[in-house]
């Protein structure tokens, strides 16, 4: 069930799980290269910028509560492109960046969608919500988001930071408030 | 740790050959082959061990790596017979490996009550099911409950209505989680009982194995601690520790062979290389789910069976029920963590039995879990009138994820002879052979059990102070996890599959048990009855071919 697992986001899930220090200093180092230079294989830069916009609109950040954008999602769906798994969404997901591009142009952005500012992207996607290519796009936003960091999202445990998940392999009792309490 | 095991040569004749190595085939092999009898065991998937299990949401639940769905991804679905087939979304859902899905079970371990073997005496019929009694009782099958609870692992305790029982649990209770608190204070509330919930989980270390991890991954995937009692980690090891038991995995039965005199003389597979062989035993034992056992018996057509193999009464595939569910969903003020722990530590049995007051039959348990992994819960997780993107969305997830459970109704479902799982010829797997076909609609009374105990869980979703409840809408059944009834006992021949020893009734050394032996659907958790009746099975076996009966 591994086989899938590229060298480079296993070291990020050991940085995100508390690897070793010498493993930390390499992700650091490559997560760094990473945010300048990392290409994209399967999406277009056009689509890679699309992409960012619209995860950043599903799952914008605010101070104290980080987003799909500090998550990497577009990273895992440059990967998920490429897993036949997602053979079915892509093509649907492709067209829907397209359109996205297409609306924010009839709107007067030359650069696309994510040349727009917020309260245009949130007009575009208000009118769009209702599209197939948005559930299939927005599901891969979350998968990327909330994912095992090893599929290349969820950089940082940044998706059990927003739902405020104590993440571990194992537990001890109490859970939660109320058997600690009652 | 993997045992090394046994192998049979080609030539060599075994006693028994079973299809399966899941929560029946794994207590049939151990019970066998400990009692001296040379056992071959054919699993179609791989042997997978715990320390390769994985929490990775994505594997495991979309794309249902450890499932059949991963490997033979055609199943098709209609209402009727009357309908045009369809892809379907899920579908009928197994594992395939050894342990089955035992591996990737929630490991509720409730046991049926004296009433769910004579429902049909005590409310009488129903009209358009083959609802019907059982032609054992509870107190026949209560010793080997009992081994369940030793041999496999249960822990849990006593509760009020609990049928009784010759021992005790062999482990004490899970600890309770924030859910099962909420549960129990609902219930005080409202005069009802909450008791421990049953767990198949080792609560402490237990006949070798580790105590549970509390890692909240029950559901879906294999325990990478082997605390959750899998016949992975319990049956397997010990038939093969046996010397007289192999596995035979990645090894796929396409037919039940038979001879001129109408009996079973082995097994024809492909091996993992896609070459077909043959596996010949005095008996066949087939254990391989009630889709898998149904399409097997379906597809072993002869001359001497046009039908498919002990189909005489035309039942084999009839009757498939896959107990209904329905819930409530509810937040609460502080967190409740639901994504640690087992899937649930309380259960609610006062509306258990079906009461005819209510207007319907059905009845079931309650419990309170959360089965919402993060990608899931914010796929879907929230309620309907809550943004699906956007700072609200975002900050929703943030405060409802850890502090959110849901109560979720066990029911009941009905033998309907319409509901089907056949063989559709115009989708075929990667052998070629033929798909699933499920047919199915629920009963009239599955759907109000489903609406009535769906205003019980709001009921106690408020009384349990929740700050909000929310019903996702209640759905008819397109598929399941529990594969129930296709091969259904009974005394009569002509309305049965298999004797009350889980002999066919058309063929003397052919015996099937797993949960197609089912003649009601119990309450929502058939594995516990489904091990109790293949340790009676494997008893009764052993007695028939020690007097040369098999």
């Amino acid at each position: 069930m591994t086989t899938r697992r590229a060298f480079l986001a296993d070291l990020t899930w050991a940085a995100a799980t508390g690897g070793a220090a010498v493993q930390l200093g390499l992700v650091s180092m490559l997560a760094g290269c990473e945010r300048r230079i990392e290409p994209f294989a399967r999406l277009s830069p056009a689509e890679a910028r699309t992409m960012r916009a619209f995860a950043a609109q599903i799952l914008p950040s605010e101070p104290g509560l980080p987003g799909a954008e500090d998550a990497g999602a577009v990273f895992f769906v440059d990967r998920a492109f490429g897993d036949p798994f997602f053979a079915d969404t892509v093509p649907i997901v492709r067209a829907g960046l397209a359109e996205l591009d297409a609306r924010a142009r009839g709107a007067g952005a030359r650069d696309g969608f994510a040349s727009l500012g917020d309260a245009e992207q949130q007009k575009i996607m208000r009118l769009v919500e209702n599209e197939p290519y948005f559930a299939a796009a927005r599901t891969l936003v979350l998968i990327g988001t909330f994912g095992d960091p090893s599929h290349g999202g969820n950089r940082g445990g940044v998706g059990m930071r927003i739902m405020r998940m104590d993440h571990r392999p194992s537990y001890t009792a109490p859970y939660g408030w109320y058997d600690a309490h009652i | 740790m993997r045992i090394s095991e046994r192998t049979y040569g080609e030539r060599d004749e075994v006693d028994f050959v079973i299809v399966g190595s899941g929560a029946a085939g794994g207590v049939l092999a151990k019970e066998l082959s400990t009692a001296g009898f040379d056992v071959v065991v054919m699993e179609q998937g791989p042997w997978e061990q715990p320390a390769q299990f994985t929490h990775d949401e994505l594997v495991v639940e979309r794309e249902l790596a450890m499932l059949n769905r991963a490997f033979e991804p055609h199943q098709t679905f209609r209402r009727s017979a009357s309908e045009p087939t369809a892809p379907v979304g899920r579908g009928i859902l197994y594992r395939r490996g050894v342990g089955g899905s035992s591996v990737h079970f929630a490991a509720n371990y409730w046991r049926f009550r004296p009433s769910d073997f004579k429902e049909r005496s005590l409310l009488g019929p129903i009209s358009g099911t083959g609802f019907a009694d059982w032609p054992i009782t509870y107190e026949e099958l209560e010793p080997y409950y009992a081994k369940v609870d030793w041999e496999v692992g249960v822990s849990g305790a006593p509760g009020v209505g609990d049928p009784p029982r010759s021992r005790p649990y062999p482990m004490p209770p899970l600890p309770n989680k924030s859910s099962g608190v909420l549960l129990e204070h609902a219930a005080t509330k409202l005069g009802l009982h909450a008791q421990v919930a049953p767990m198949a989980i080792a609560s402490r270390v237990y006949d070798g194995r580790s105590a549970c991890g509390a890692c909240g991954h029950c559901a879906y995937y294999g325990c990478e601690f082997g605390a959750k009692s899998s016949s992975l980690v319990t049956m397997i090891p010990k038939a093969v520790a046996t010397g007289r038991c192999e596995v035979r995995t990645d090894a796929t039965v396409f037919r039940v062979e038979t001879n001129a005199r109408g009996r079973a003389t082995g097994v024809a597979y492909w091996d993992k290389d896609g070459r077909e062989r043959r596996r010949s035993a005095r008996a066949v034992i087939l254990a391989a789910n009630g889709a898998e056992t149904a399409r097997l018996l379906l597809l072993s057509t002869s001359p001497q069976f046009p039908h498919g193999l002990a189909n005489s009464s035309g039942n084999v595939g009839r009757y498939i029920m896959f107990n209904g569910f329905a819930f409530t969903n509810g937040r609460f003020e502080h967190p409740l963590n639901e994504y640690k722990g087992p899937v649930a530590t309380r259960v609610v049995m006062d509306f258990y039995e079906s009461d005819p007051r209510r207007g319907f039959y059905g009845g079931g348990g309650i419990d309170a879990r959360f089965p919402y992994g993060p990608i899931a819960f914010a796929v879907n997780g929230l309620p309907e009138d809550i943004p699906t993107w956007g700072v609200d969305y975002a900050r929703s997830l943030r405060d409802y994820y850890t502090h959110t459970m849901r109560l979720m109704s066990h029911l009941t479902s009905l033998p309907v002879a319409t509901n089907t799982v056949t063989v559709d010829p115009d989708h075929r797997d990667r052998w070629g052979r033929p798909g699933f076909c499920l047919t199915y609609t629920d009963y009239p009374d599955d759907m109000q059990a489903k609406r009535w105990f769906q205003q019980r869980t709001q009921d106690m979703m408020e009384a349990a102070g929740a700050t909000r409840v929310w019903n996702p809408p209640v759905q008819p059944v397109d598929g399941g996890v529990h594969l129930l009834g296709t091969a259904r006992m009974g005394n009569d021949p002509r309305t049965s599959v298999v004797d009350r020893y889980h002999r066919a009734h058309d063929v003397p050394n052919l015996f099937i048990c797993d949960g197609s032996s089912f003649v009601t659907s119990g309450r929502g958790q058939p594995t516990m009855t489904i091990q109790a009746l293949a340790f009676r099975a494997a008893e009764h076996i052993t007695r028939f071919a020690r007097l040369h009966e098999v």
